[in-house]
């Protein structure tokens, strides 16, 4: 699907992330990662635990910038964007699935899912029609009103994946979507995320453990002590 | 993030939405009391000097220092715009009942005027009070006083207030014995012809038991003016001087009309009600002042804790903000979030506050000793100034909401959401 020419989107330079730096307790939690991702690509993130994948879909996500070495964002140094800028860019731009969910705890399902659509103005009535139909989508039509303690450990996760998906972001970072699903749940998460980057040519990176969930992908990117030790598959 | 223990969470909200509330309620509700309170006496004081029936006071210093008064007060009538100048010698003595010798006596506060020129120096609350003209038989008290020598018939008329009139059963048509001191001997039978009301007096002498008589009786009979004496003291405290309509409320007229009345007395004091209603006015508005000074302390006492709340707050919903802000929510919007809930407990806490003072001074007025159970009855609610301290409060709990947003702001995103 892509031709070779499109330049990248998102462009890591020797990109390293040291937390504690100069304590005793100092990790470098990515190490001068090289990485070139292209508009539409679909990504999987493979490696043991505390290899640094968060850290790494952080950076993607501009949630966390690196401690030295650059993050571009079309082109754009990360380092020279206002905080507002950035602000901007992910509540529009990107859809990020935490690992551990997040959901607000105050807010039923269905306002977890509105809530990022609350600054861009959207009005209520399409605000509401968009959320339900996220959350049907991923299977929890009529839990709406539920709070997150009310939700099983699956529920949530598909919560936060509707979340991710309320603003149409053009890139979507999920670190283990599937970690808390079943078998027929994790391939509906799984159809559901394919089919929204096809039909919008969306740029997906998932960071996962699941040979099933990996194998959709079509390039792998496999990563050990804070470095990308394997890139293979179509860029 | 499941078990999150937000039912617990919202418990100690709770708790510290009390907590602030009443913080800053409590600082409310100083400055509510005093202000309502002192505004209300320096109102009722500044009415008093405002509702006089006259504008200028010669007094002396010392008891009973004016010599010469009934003299005096004619010379100060005769200049121009005066209208009326109206002796008044206050003495205390003792009442007996004239029929019953082993009747108790009581002390009274006796009132000497010139019957005809004291009805005119009443204020508007004060003339209800009073019969007019005054029954007290020699209205401008110069056929008992005839020249300074006091050879004339004294007519022995004398009014008494009603709450002595109801204490000692007394009524009109009967006698009683007025006495210089508690010798009833040497005291003279009065006929009681009329009685008088007692003006709801404030934070003063109360002088609920008095008697009003002619000026040149009270005189004889306390011996400020000897009776059949050649040379005599015409004694009084002072000489109130009511001028004409148009000069009483013109500053300099009046003032020239004081300078005046000082000329003719220059060892007594000639204060105009203007002058001291001025002073009045800007002693009271230095008082307002030093209250919300001093009220400032508990309010920046009630500030702080507001702001530690909602540092607490944000330090509670770290992991809330982070995500918030990780999903792009633009800073504003955290920043609205502290605010408003800052301007609502501040709210809160000034609305209960000034309902706090409220209660405090009603319930003084209702309950508390005299003196200030009646200052308390004095307060004015004055919408207009509690409107503002609850706004100026409201105004302020955006530099505690500042403080907490700064800190919320500052959250690292990966950090909290570890
Ligand atoms: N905020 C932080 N402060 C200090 N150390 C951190 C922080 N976040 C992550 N680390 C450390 O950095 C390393 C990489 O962490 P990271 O979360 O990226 O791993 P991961 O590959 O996502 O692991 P997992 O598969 O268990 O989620 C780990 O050793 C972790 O302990
Ligand atoms: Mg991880």
């Amino acid at each position: 699907m892509n031709d070779g020419v499109r330049p990248p989107l998102i462009e890591l330079s020797r990109a390293s992330r040291t937390y504690g730096a100069r304590t005793a307790d100092e990790v470098r939690a990515l190490r001068d990662v090289d990485l070139a991702i292209q508009p539409g690509e679909f990504l999987s993130v493979e490696g043991p635990s505390g290899c640094g994948k968060t850290t790494l879909l952080n950076l993607l996500g501009l949630l966390d910038s690196p401690t030295s070495g650059e993050v571009r964002w079309d082109h754009r140094p990360v380092g020279s964007l206002s905080d507002r800028d950035r602000s901007r860019l992910r509540l529009t731009g990107v859809g990020f699935i935490f690992q551990r969910f997040y959901l607000l705890p105050t807010l039923t399902a269905r306002e977890n899912v509105e809530l990022p659509m609350r600054p861009l103005r959207v009005p209520r009535t399409e605000r509401l029609r968009r959320a339900s139909g996220l959350l049907a989508e991923v299977g929890l039509e009529g839990r709406e009103r539920a709070f997150p303690h009310q939700l099983s450990g699956g529920e949530e996760q598909r919560v936060a994946v509707a979340r991710a998906l309320a603003n149409r972001p053009g890139v979507l970072l999920a670190d283990e979507p599937t970690g808390e699903l079943d078998t027929g749940n994790t391939r509906a998460i799984l159809d559901l995320l394919v089919r929204v980057r096809a039909d919008r040519d969306a740029t997906l990176i998932l960071v996962t453990h699941n040979p099933e969930v990996s194998n959709r992908a079509r390039r792998h990117l496999t990563m050990r002590d804070g470095a990308v030790v394997r890139d293979v598959g179509e860029t | 993030m499941r078990g999150f223990g937000w039912g617990r969470s919202l418990r100690h909200v709770r708790l510290q939405w009390v907590l602030a509330v009443s913080a800053i309620a409590a600082a409310v509700a100083l400055p509510v009391v005093l202000i309502s309170v002192g505004g209300g006496v320096s109102a009722h004081e500044l009415a008093d000097l405002q509702n006089a029936g006259y504008q200028i006071v010669v007094s002396a210093g010392g008891s009973h220092g004016i010599s010469g008064a009934h003299a005096l007060a004619q010379r100060i009538a005769r200049i121009g715009s005066v209208t009326v100048a109206s002796p008044i010698l206050s003495v205390a003595i003792d009442a007996f009942n004239s029929t019953s010798p082993t009747a108790p006596v009581s002390p009274v506060l006796a009132e000497g005027v010139v019957p005809g020129q004291f009805t005119p120096t009443l204020g508007p609350t004060e003339s209800g009070l009073f019969p007019s003209p005054l029954p007290l038989g020699d209205p401008t008290d110069l056929v008992h006083y005839d020249n300074g020598t006091y050879r004339g018939p004294a007519t022995y008329d004398v009014l008494v207030s009603t709450p002595l009139a109801a204490a000692k059963g007394i009524r009109v048509g009967q006698q009683i014995v007025l006495s210089p001191s508690t010798n009833r001997s040497l005291g003279v039978a009065y006929n009681v012809t009329g009685s008088f009301g007692v003006p709801p007096s404030i934070l003063g002498p109360t002088g609920a038991f008095a008697v009003l008589l002619p000026l040149s009786d009270l005189q004889v009979m306390t011996g400020y003016g000897p009776a059949n004496a050649s040379s005599v003291f015409d004694a009084a405290d002072t000489i109130e001087v009511a001028v004409a309509g148009p000069v009483s409320d013109n500053p300099s007229a009046l003032t020239h009309v004081r300078d005046e009345i000082q000329s003719l007395v220059p060892l007594y004091g000639v204060t105009s009600l203007l002058q001291e209603a001025q002073q009045l006015e800007s002693a009271s508005a230095v008082l307002t002042g030093f209250y919300l000074a001093l009220s400032s302390v508990g309010l920046s006492v009630g500030l702080i804790f507001l702001a530690l709340v909602l540092l607490r707050r944000v330090e509670t919903d770290r992991r809330s903000i982070a995500v918030r802000r990780a999903l792009g929510l633009p800073a504003r919007t955290i920043a609205a979030g502290i605010l408003t809930e800052g301007a609502v407990i501040a709210a809160l806490g000034a609305l209960v506050g000034t309902l706090a003072g409220y209660v405090v001074v009603e319930s003084l007025a209702r309950w508390a000793t005299s003196t200030v159970q009646e200052a308390a009855s004095l307060a004015v609610w004055e919408p207009f100034t509690l409107g503002a301290i609850v706004a100026g409060v409201v105004g302020l709990s955006a530099l505690a909401g500042g403080v907490a947003t700064r800190a919320a702001l500052r959250v690292e995103i990966t950090e909290a959401l570890r």
